[in-house]
């Protein structure tokens, strides 16, 4: 096995032709992810027909390295302009654009580009721990499990929301579930809230929501307001590597942190179903509700921004679990993969580890290597990439609407989201300016449409029942003690206070 | 004047003589420097596209100067993507393509459909994707015999109601009378996932989507419709009831046009004959095959007027079957 894992590493290293091809899968990877509304899935669709006639290991660490670093570029526009290229960058977005907004767009790049990086490498290890118990454990979440995670989920938004907010966060999380009833209803085949548009049956793109959401009220502000998005003058901040650097050292600073959202995005994605979004947002809920300040998220901590892109790296590693071993994709994009990997002649199914155990150590460590290359070479240019945040709102905004407008289409190729976007764009900014959360919108949306269609096949399979199974039983434990741990948070202060009194 | 009503003659005796002949060649030419989209009516990735892409990829290759856009329209269970081809111009610029299911849609009248499949441009078709009964592994059922059998329903998975996995699977379910409990909601290889879980026993599937699950030895087909595999017992020889045979049949039919490649109404017959020629050599080609293979993707090609006249066929159902399909749809909401 040692010997394998080694041999695997110094031939995947000591090739200079798949070295090479490695560098161009990543470079290709982050202006992917860069771009906001095309997806990782889109890239390999079109790299398929190039990958015909490679060797299979060659072909299978191209497309790898390729998809795994695309969620290491995604966070650059969500924490520079507000811009979430996608649903996982949106979580990126509350706390890394009001950092880039305090002039510290530098600190955030550092610390979310090494998250990513230590995110894909910590998964690609819990991959290889996972092999051997990976059976019992993807077979252990079933459409029960699913539910009760997304609830648990959902009652994160008590503390996104915090304190006061409550009310608002609450109102908020429901108006995000409400849409996400939108669309076939799963049980009874009726469309609903679609009136005569075919658009709307799949439900209302998450996308176009998360950058009229996010993207367009701060772009809306900051051209009211004018000057640049860091609200401090250029010549107050020495921008330099060493900002980048400190960035950089948070992530060990908050190691604990890392390493639990890692695990948990490594988790998410080894289960089939869940989705990329669901991970990003678990994570990021986790953070809130495990750090001692909850306050400060929302308004630049660096843990939000340290939770979201650990989870969306490391649950590339999960995903490939049971795409290479049970020959069944843990994503969209695994699903394409899984394609490509017929192509190059590789049989994904439980003969890959008596068989080609190689490869899939070879996998593995394309994963590490190929997160190494992205990060060190982002952490080279973020540099002159944050510059972009002094730049004056009269240049910027008009780019970057464009660049929202094109995401929003792009995603689907539908005229119609288009309409979706100013609609909802209002909204965004009617909340942003009345200081209502937005966060838990997103929330609702994702997790909610889970939630709904996983009750609907668990009262089905179980009726209800399906509560009392052992798993679940440990989730409804799980969201009792959070939902228990919001209410005592929320009263400790005023309890505190009224003991002063009386004392 | 003389010399000018000379070469007007000369110029109809030409044109006289070799319209017949060319008009084909009229229709290869008038591609050259054109661009024609292809809409793949899914997301990028699976079965619909990686045909599509790889008919656009060769037809190109088959229609010197042209070139393919591939175009991805998904939602709402193929009828976007069909309803904008159906929708585009009849100039031979724009073709795709689709789930055959669609013509479930179409029979029952489905809503959101803007498109009528027996008016269309039909081109070819590249493969055949016999249905087959699928089992999980760990469950006792090994024979048709047994399935019918059990005396407590068992699960069956489906994708989203009104999707055509959907509409087979409680099409044959009710009217074979089979014990089964129909769960949907199962997409894309959530099914298969379902079955090693235990949730589900069985589904009825495209035997391609399931062969890889099988050889992996988590489960077993117990029955086949249509196809020329030998290994499995045809569904109609276990089955009497007329009914029930009529709708096997149009399940037959699904699965013989499968990947299909087609135009909206009214592609002048010059260019539709190009576009059949170049989908012709496409199919022939042996790079294609090959690819295709790889993909295990099976290449078992129609062409145009051929796929037209199956189309057709599987549209004009009886009274009887028309009634049983609603029927059969209509019993299992709840």
């Amino acid at each position: 096995m040692i010997d394998v894992m080694f041999g695997s590493l110094g031939a995947l290293l000591s090739n200079p032709q798949t070295m090479g091809l490695m560098l161009i899968a990543v470079l290709i990877g982050l202006v992917v992810g860069a771009t906001p509304g095309i997806g990782g899935r889109l890239s390999i669709a079109l790299a398929i027909p190039f990958v015909f006639g490679m060797d299979m290991t060659q072909g299978a660490v191209f497309l790898l390295t390729m998809h795994a670093v695309n969620g290491t570029s995604g966070q650059i526009s969500s924490i520079m302009f507000g811009v979430p290229g996608d649903g996982d960058d949106a979580a990126t977005t509350i706390d890394g654009y009001p950092m880039a907004k305090k002039g510290e767009a530098g600190r955030a790049l550092g610390a979310s580009i090494t998250a990513s990086g230590v995110g894909g490498i910590i998964g690609a290890i819990v991959f290889a721990i996972m092999i051997p118990v990976l059976e019992p454990i993807v077979l252990a979440f079933s459409p029960a499990e699913f539910f009760l995670l997304a609830i648990l989920g959902i009652t994160f938004i008590a503390f996104l929301a915090g304190g006061a907010n409550i009310f608002k966060g609450m109102v908020v999380g429901l108006f995000g579930m409400m849409l996400a009833t939108v669309g076939m209803d799963p049980q009874t085949g009726t469309a609903r809230y679609a009136g005569d548009y075919l658009f709307l049956w799949d439900g209302i793109s998450l996308v176009t929501c998360v950058l009229a959401l996010f993207a367009v009220p701060e772009m809306i502000t900051l051209a009211v307001k004018g000057g640049s998005i860091a609200a401090i003058s250029t010549d107050n901040i020495k921008f330099s590597y060493r900002q980048i650097f400190q960035g950089v050292m948070e992530v060990p600073r908050h190691w604990g942190l890392a390493l639990r959202t890692s695990i948990i995005g490594a988790l998410i994605g080894m289960v089939p179903g869940l989705g990329g979004s669901a991970a990003a947002w678990l994570c990021y809920g986790h953070a809130v509700q495990s750090s001692k300040t909850p306050e400060r998220f929302g308004h630049g901590a660096v843990e939000g921004v340290i939770a979201p892109e650990t989870a969306s790296n490391a649950k590339e590693g999960g995903s490939l679990l049971p795409t290479l071993f049970f020959g069944i994709p843990g994503s969209s994009g695994m699903a394409v993969m899984m394609g490509a990997f017929l192509i190059l002649g590789i049989q994904p199914g439980p003969t890959m580890i008596t068989q080609h155990l190689d490869l899939v150590w070879t996998l593995i460590w394309a994963l590490v290597v190929g997160n190494l290359i992205a990060v060190t070479f982002l952490l080279f240019i973020t540099r002159w990439v944050a510059v972009l945040t002094f730049i004056n709102a009269t240049m910027l905004v008009p780019f970057i609407i464009v660049l929202v407008v094109i995401g929003a289409f792009v995603n689907e190729g539908q005229w119609e989201n288009l309409v979706i976007l100013v609609g909802m764009s209002m909204i965004g900014y009617a909340m942003l300016r009345a200081n209502w959360p937005r966060a838990p919108f997103v929330i609702g949306l994702v997790l909610g449409r889970i939630a709904e269609e996983s009750l609907h096949k668990a009262l089905d399979l179980w009726g209800f029942s399906f509560f009392t199974r052992p798993l679940s039983l440990v989730l409804i434990g799980m969201i009792v003690a959070t939902i228990t741990f919001a209410i005592y948070r929320s009263r400790k202060p005023s309890a505190l206070n009224s003991a002063q009194v009386s004392a | 004047m003389n010399k000018a009503w000379k070469r007007f003659g000369a110029a109809c005796i030409a044109l006289g003589t070799t319209t017949g002949a060319a008009l084909a060649e009229d229709g290869v030419d008038f591609y050259k420097g054109k661009t024609v989209n292809y809409i793949v009516a899914t997301a990028p990735g699976g079965g619909y596209d990686s045909y599509g892409r790889l008919v656009a990829e060769y037809m190109q290759r088959n229609l010197p100067g042209s070139t393919f856009v591939v175009k991805n329209m998904p939602g709402a269970g193929h009828i976007i993507g069909a309803n904008a081809i159906y929708a585009s111009k009849g100039d031979g610029l724009t073709i795709g393509t689709f789930n055959t299911g669609l013509i479930y849609n179409q029979i029952i009248n489905a809503n959101g459909v803007k498109f009528d499949l027996s008016k269309m441009s039909w081109i070819g078709k590249a493969a055949s994707d016999p249905r087959v009964i699928v089992i999980a592994a760990q469950s006792p059922i090994k024979s048709f015999a047994d399935l019918v059998a059990q005396k407590t329903p068992v699960n069956f998975a489906t994708a989203g109601l009104g999707s055509a996995s959907y509409v087979e699977t409680v099409m044959l379910t009710n009217s074979l009378k089979l014990p089964v409990k129909n769960l949907t909601g199962y997409n894309g290889t959530d099914d298969q996932l379902a079955m090693r879980r235990g949730e589900v026993v069985g589904s009825i599937a495209s035997r391609s989507s399931y062969s890889n699950f099988v050889e992996n030895g988590y489960g077993r087909f117990i029955a086949q419709i249509g196809g020329a595999d030998k290994d499995l017992p045809q569904l109609a020889s276990l089955v009497k009831d007329p009914g029930a045979l009529a709708l096997i049949n149009l399940v037959q039919s699904q699965g013989d046009i499968s990947r299909l490649t087609a135009g909206p109404p009214g592609i002048p017959a010059d260019r539709m004959g190009a576009l059949i020629g170049a989908y012709r050599k496409a199919m022939e080609d042996k790079d294609l095959q090959a690819r295709a293979e790889k993909l295990e993707r099976p290449v078992e090609p129609a062409y145009g007027e051929d796929v037209a006249k199956a189309i057709a066929k599987a549209l004009n159902q009886s009274d009887e079957t028309k009634h049983l399909l609603a029927e059969a749809l209509k019993s299992d909401k709840k």
